[in-house]
């Protein structure tokens, strides 16, 4: 077996020396020291190595190349490389896929910031996560057993340059392994093991690393999430994630048993009951819920730097469930939303925080700019899949808001980071919403106006009709059986100057006057009477009465009148005249009280 | 000056100045009067203009606090569908949201009632889902993108604001306005109404009764208008209701008695005549367009009543007609009474079919069908439930209900029958409680307004006279004329003085206080109910601390959501009646029987799987394809409506069908008694139900107090503690065990070998973390 093995190496040595060849030829870089760290101890296969490059070609590299075995690259989620420097960290280098001929496997091209001269050493970091590469095994488990899983990976870095000397050492989740390769003689401590250190290894060198272990770390994986991020000028940012989310271990087999699973701690260990999901610090009204409402078993604390919820799902997820649920906060927009007159740039977590370790299948982002921006120009930090922009329509919106649609799959932690989003909004179309409400209530408030205030009835009602009809000319007689009775009363004051001044001709005049506009208004009266006559009313008797007692008024004015004349050319003594006059006002009361009772009656 | 105030009354069409300024006046204020005519601008100045902004407020008010009342349950859990219907109308309404109207009504259930499945389109009244729908239409029409699911909970809410606008519309045509506005403040907050209408109890009953009192409303503004145009407004109502609620069956009874009896008071009118025939005619035929009512209306004995009156009004009109040709005064007396008496008696006796009939069925559902019988909603009405869900009105409705026979007229007429009805049908059946609900709150509010009006009309009523526009009321109290006649008769202010002059200060203000305080009892006792009785969505239960703090049990939808994330999407579900709306709405499975309890054997097939021992009912389950069975048990947490409590019913429906298999005796001890533990019947020991609430219960101490296997719902412990499953197998259960979800097995593909499993020994007993 060993000697296949053997053969194979040999097989595989010679191969790519012949590769080798090519590429020393190209820039002469060697992989000085290398020191791997294949971290198992989560569902996730994070493997970061340090890498001590040396230029020992001709001529300074301006880049280098980075490569993925072939078994793993589908499983990629990331990969950074960077720079370490003597101080701090140093920035992020910039990574371009290509390809390399007659490899399988996926490249990456890695722009150095400086130019490495000949013969001067670089040391670089990178760091690469796998998601679903930890394959459980036995693939179904009972309640009562424990997840194991197995990875498959390299021995060696994968690199296109020979490797002087590497170390890998292999972190797991727990102490117990089951099975383990023993290239190299490797060393286990605790949950560690130790391999190497490998000396002068070929560029491309495969060797089959196989590790059988106990991980009951939460294999759970987002199979899809859609994050919703709808801006507001008005101060708000509504942030919502819907997530389905799954338990990617090893299958329950059998039964369920709740009796065991709350009395044994050990029952079920490899389930999920519950996950922390961390949300930015100013979130407020969180909630967390799904289709059929409020999830309650959540528990939400406001930290310092973040605010922490602890999401437990409905159910503790064994292998293979399932749950879906939405998550949505609001934030101000104060903290996320830059403008400079008519510019915005919203710069926002392109995806968050779920729960630590995370693995994202599927993500689809949907942002929701407020109606009427426009230009809008994005900047992602990864490439991420746009979809062809859509239009949301939600409370006041006429033209609908624009909403950017983009997609990604295979996402881990490092994929947090943030999207800047530049648009131009008219600050005018602000006020387009208030003026909407404004403008509804007007017309509300106008119909009504115009409702009470206009008769829409199709049918008539003759007797009410006649009922208005007589009322307003009632109306009318009143009024002017007012005015005559006031004409009555100018005559008074008239006869009363003429007896001071004794002027005949004012009198005259007056007399005049009155005769003139008590006419008009009597025959204005005797038309209404009429016009009562002709609606069928019983009224018009009263009026008539009314014109009759009037008549006697009149004539009783008269009288005064003439009195007041005779007593001014002195036919009658002042005492007869008192006398005469007193009688003459106690029979005008009694008139006028019998109209106003007449007219009360109207 | 009566024609004044005939044109003012109501409307605010006509000056409604006019009335008040122009009493016995004189000349110069007659002649302001005049002038002051010009417009309505000076609407507040005026008593009217303030009597409708106050109306309005008061209604206004009542709506708001009709509906904040309804929402404890909002703002103590969520907004979430409350119990059983309502998740059905929910997933209705859901269905009609997302696939458009016809495909609603066409729509066949293929998940419920497996293997049958179940025409919904056919046999729901639509009206409740059609009004969320198009509510939900218009709100997104104009981009208010509210959610459906929010739609339906707050619509019992509002449209208890709109019952309580009807009930004011109604009484006043009763009574008066003060009296409407008592009214619609009594109907927004009382206990009767508001059980069915919180928000979340998103069920027929809480739009029906708007429907209801707007179509009595209609009925009477008919009746005394005598006018087509309100009596198509009240077939377009009646249509309504018919669309919403199978409780339309009273109004077409009481519509058609309340004739009858007018009839029989010699009140017969014109009016009368063109109401009643507008509305039977139209609204048959409109009733008949309903799919789920079809041709009952003229098929069933309920409806029988309605026809027979219409023919009788007929022959009477006929009658009346003849009466003025004919000279032979005697002949035709004769022939009328002749004529008069075998219609009455024809009319009487399908009367007396239609309501022993339905009496018949009620006490006849009782013995012959458990079915119905175990619905606790069917059970005869308490005198307590009265008084808890009516408080102070119970007692004081029989006052209004003499007022207003006292005074009678013709509507007055209708509403002593309404009520007399009403009473009857409340002491039938708890749920029919709700139509008596209104109805006392309109009699309670006119006695409580004729009290008021007369202990406290203060002194000021005396110097000026009553400025209220509604002066015909005025007269009807006065003068105890009839509305009918009471058109042309004058108001004499000062008779009225003289009545209330017998009045001491004090009596009136301890009378009035006394009231006050009976009111605002009524307002706490109402509140507290609400608060506390009828606030509760069972679908998540809550439970208190020492200290106070609040404990969530979300059991239902625990189990419900793991059936919907982690079963089949086809998975059929087993479990009794109770939950199949649930599952359905909230697992959204295919369920077995389901709360429509359409057909009776397909519910004892589930009954008799439940009760038989696990072999048997193996086999029924695997000839009803069941994937996973459904229970809820509440011995855990002391949860008392849980199957084995309704145990015995299903005992007693599965021995309806299979009186062979079943009976109900062997599930009792030989003493009689329902046990489950040692002493318990060995048939219930080892039947489905009891091994599926206890499976693994036996090794469970939840307390130091108490043994392992001590059921807290029964208080009792468990008899048979080693229960062992072969076809079965745990799938699920809650976290407080409230659901158990057990799946059927597959056939083994061969007998398996006995043989025990090594398994590991067991401990000793673990004591539970939560005491």
């Amino acid at each position: 077996h060993i000697s296949v093995g053997c053969t194979y190496l040999l097989l595989l040595l010679y191969n790519s020396l012949f590769y080798f060849s090519v590429f020393a030829a190209d820039d002469g870089l060697v992989n000085e020291e290398v020191k791997r760290t294949v971290d198992l101890s989560t569902h996730l296969a994070k493997i970061t190595a340090e890498i001590l490059l040396s230029n020992q070609g001709d001529s300074a590299v301006h880049s280098f190349i980075l490569a993925v075995e072939s078994d793993l690259a589908p499983h990629l989620a990331y990969i950074g490389a960077s720079v370490k420097g003597d101080e701090e960290e140093d920035g992020m280098l910039e990574l371009k896929q290509t390809a390399i001929q007659g490899q399988s496997g996926e490249f990456y091209k890695v722009q150095l910031p400086s130019s490495l001269g000949a013969g001067a050493k670089l040391r670089v970091k990178v760091e690469t996560v796998f998601s679903h590469v930890l394959r459980p095994f036995p693939t179904h488990i009972t309640q009562a057993e424990r997840q194991l899983v197995v990875f498959q990976g390299n021995h060696y870095l994968f690199s296109p340059y020979p490797t002087r000397s590497q170390t890998t050492r292999v972190r797991l989740a727990s102490k117990t392994v089951e099975t383990y390769t023993k290239l190299g003689n490797p060393s286990k401590s605790d949950d560690a093991i130790e391999y190497g250190p490998f000396r002068d290894v070929a560029p491309f060198s495969e060797d089959t690393m196989k590790v059988h272990y106990e991980n009951n770390t939460p294999f759970l994986t987002i199979s899809s999430i859609t994050r919703t991020i709808e801006v507001s000028h008005w101060g708000n940012i509504a942030v919502e994630e819907t997530i389905d989310l799954r338990h990617t271990g090893a299958f329950l087999k059998g039964p369920f048993s709740r009796y065991d699973y709350q009395r044994q701690s050990d029952s079920g260990i490899s389930s999920v009951k519950s996950f922390k999901t961390i949300l930015p610090a100013s979130a407020q009204d969180v909630y967390y819920r799904d289709e059929i409402g409020n999830i309650s078993t959540s528990h939400l604390q406001v930290l310092e730097d973040s605010v922490e919820v602890e999401v437990r799902p409905r159910f503790p997820l064994f292998g293979g469930w399932k749950t879906h649920y939405i998550i949505g906060y609001n934030l101000p927009s104060y903290e996320y939303l830059y403008t400079l007159g008519d510019q915005y740039a919203l710069k926002m977590r392109l995806v968050d925080h779920v729960y630590d370790d995370q693995v994202i299948d599927s993500l689809t982002v949907k942002l929701i700019l407020p109606e009427g921006a426009r230009n809008i120009h994005v900047e992602t930090p990864y490439p991420i899949d746009r979809v062809p922009d859509q239009l949301h329509y939600t409370y006041l919106d006429t033209f609908g808001r624009p909403v950017l649609v983009a997609s990604k799959t295979n996402l881990v932690e490092q994929h947090i980071q943030d999207i800047v989003v530049h648009y131009t909004f008219n600050k005018i179309l602000m006020l387009q919403e208030p003026l909407l409400v404004v403008g509804a209530f007007y017309i509300l408030f106008f119909t009504v106006i115009i409702y009470v205030r206009l008769d829409f009835s199709i049918t008539k009602d003759p007797a009410a009709e006649v009922r208005m009809k007589v009322a307003s000319i009632t109306e009318q007689v009143l009024t002017l059986v007012n005015k005559r009775l006031g004409l009555y009363r100018h005559m008074d004051e008239v006869v009363n100057r003429y007896k001071q001044s004794r002027d005949a001709g004012a009198l005259n005049s007056g007399r005049k006057t009155l005769e003139a506009d008590h006419r008009t208004l009597t025959n204005d009266i005797s038309s209404l009477q009429a016009r009562l006559k002709a609606e069928g009313s019983d009224l018009a008797d009263k009026v008539g009465e009314v014109q009759k007692l009037d008549g006697q008024v009149k004539e009783l004015v008269c009288r005064s009148c003439q009195e007041a004349e005779r007593l001014v050319a002195g036919k009658v003594k002042k005492e007869a005249y008192i006398e005469n006059e007193k009688n003459l006002a106690s029979k005008r009361l009694d008139l006028v009280t019998r109209i106003d009772s007449l007219l009360d009656t109207l | 000056m009566a024609e004044h105030h005939t044109v003012t009354d109501g409307k605010h069409k006509a000056s409604p100045n006019a009335g008040g300024s122009l009493h016995g006046n004189s000349r110069p204020n007659v002649a302001s009067g005049g002038g002051g005519k010009g417009g309505l601008s000076g609407g507040l100045a005026q008593p009217a203009g303030w009597q409708s902004l106050l109306s309005f407020t008061i209604l206004f008010l009542a709506w708001l606090a009709g509906f904040s009342s309804r929402l404890f349950a909002v703002i103590r859990f969520e907004s979430i569908i409350h119990e059983f219907d309502p998740w059905f109308n929910y997933r209705s309404t859901h269905h009609l949201t997302t696939n458009g109207f016809y495909e609603f009504l066409n729509w066949f259930d293929e998940r419920s009632w497996y293997p049958l499945g179940r025409i919904v389109g056919g046999t729901v009244y639509p009206g409740l889902m059609v009004t969320a729908g198009l509510i939900h239409y218009v709100l997104n029409l104009l981009h208010l993108t509210v959610h459906i699911r929010d739609v339906c909970v707050f619509l019992a809410p509002v449209f208890s604001g709109l019952t309580s606008i009807s009930t004011f519309l109604l009484t006043r045509e009763l009574w008066n306005q003060g009296a409407g506005l008592l009214a619609a403040c009594f109907i927004a907050i009382v206990p009767g109404y508001i059980s069915r209408s919180v928000a979340g109890s998103f069920d027929n009953e809480g739009i029906a009764i708007f429907a209801l009192q707007f179509t009595y409303y209609l009925w009477v503004k008919s009746i005394k208008t005598g006018s087509v145009f309100w009596s198509i407004g009240c077939c377009l109502s009646y249509f309504y209701m018919v669309s919403a609620w199978g409780g339309y069956v009273f109004i077409i009874n009481l519509i058609p008695l309340h004739v009858f009896v007018l009839l029989l008071m010699q009140r017969y009118s014109r009016r009368v005549y063109i109401a009643y025939s507008t509305f039977y005619i139209v609204g048959l035929v409109l009733s008949m367009q309903i799919p789920f009512v079809g041709f009952q209306p003229i098929r069933t004995s309920e409806h029988m009543a309605a026809a027979g009156v219409f023919a009788l009004l007929q022959a009477y009109a006929f009658l009346q007609y003849l009466k003025n040709r004919l000279t032979k005064q005697e002949f035709q007396t004769l022939f009328f009474l002749g004529v008069a008496l075998a219609a009455g008696v024809v009319f009487l006796t399908v009367i007396y079919l239609t309501y022993t009939g339905e009496l018949w069925t009620v006490s006849y559902a009782k013995i012959h069908i458990p079915i119905i019988a175990s619905v606790s909603e069917h059970q005869p009405t308490t005198w307590v439930s009265f008084f808890f869900d009516l408080h102070i009105l119970v007692c004081t409705f029989p006052a209004g209900l003499w007022f207003c026979i006292k005074n009678v007229n013709d509507e007055r007429v209708f509403v002593a029958l309404y009520a007399i009805s009403a009473v009857y049908f409340a002491g039938v059946m708890v749920r029919l409680m709700l139509t008596l609900t209104p109805v006392v709150c309109m009699l309670s509010a006119i006695a409580f307004s004729s009290v008021f009006e007369h202990y406290l009309g203060d002194d000021m009523k005396r110097e000026n006279p009553p400025v209220e526009d509604s002066s015909d009321e005025d007269d009807k109290r006065n003068s105890g004329n009839l509305y009918d006649k009471a058109g042309k008769v004058r108001k004499h202010v000062s008779e009225q003085e003289k009545a209330e002059e017998g009045l001491g200060p004090n009596i009136k203000s301890i009378v009035t206080m006394l009231m006050l305080m009976l009111l605002m009892m009524f307002a706490v006792h109402c509140t507290w109910v609400t608060s506390n009785a009828y606030s509760s969505p069972s679908v998540v239960l809550a439970s208190y601390n020492h200290d106070g703090t609040r404990n969530i049990l979300d059991d239902f939808r625990e189990a419900y959501y793991w059936l919907r994330q982690n079963t089949d999407e086809h998975a059929r579900v087993m479990s009794w009646w109770d939950y199949g709306y649930q599952i359905a709405g909230m697992a959204n499975r295919t369920t077995l029987v389901d709360n429509n309890t359409w057909n009776n054997s397909h519910i004892a097939l589930v009954g008799k799987a439940m009760s038989s021992n696990e072999s048997a009912a193996y086999e029924i389950m695997r000839s009803l394809d069941v994937d996973y069975v459904l229970i809820i048990f509440g011995g855990v947490i002391g949860y008392s409506g849980d199957d084995i409590n309704k145990f015995l019913w299903m005992v007693r429906i599965a021995e309806g069908e299979h009186p062979k298999d079943i009976r109900e005796s062997d599930y009792f001890t030989p003493q009689g008694e329902f046990r489950v533990d040692k002493a318990g019947s060995p048939v219930l020991l080892s039947c489905l139900m009891y091994k599926m609430s206890y499976y693994r219960f036996g090794e469970m101490q939840l307390d130091f107090r108490t043994p392992p296997g001590f059921d807290r719902t029964r208080n009792a412990e468990i008899g048979n503690k080693d229960i062992k499953f072969k076809h079965l197998e745990e799938a699920f259960t809650s976290e407080h065990w409230l659901v158990r979800i057990y799946k059927v097995k597959k056939l083994d593909n061969r007998e398996p070998l006995d043989h025990k499993l090594r398994s590991i020994v067991p401990r000793p007993k673990y004591t539970s973390k939560k005491v």
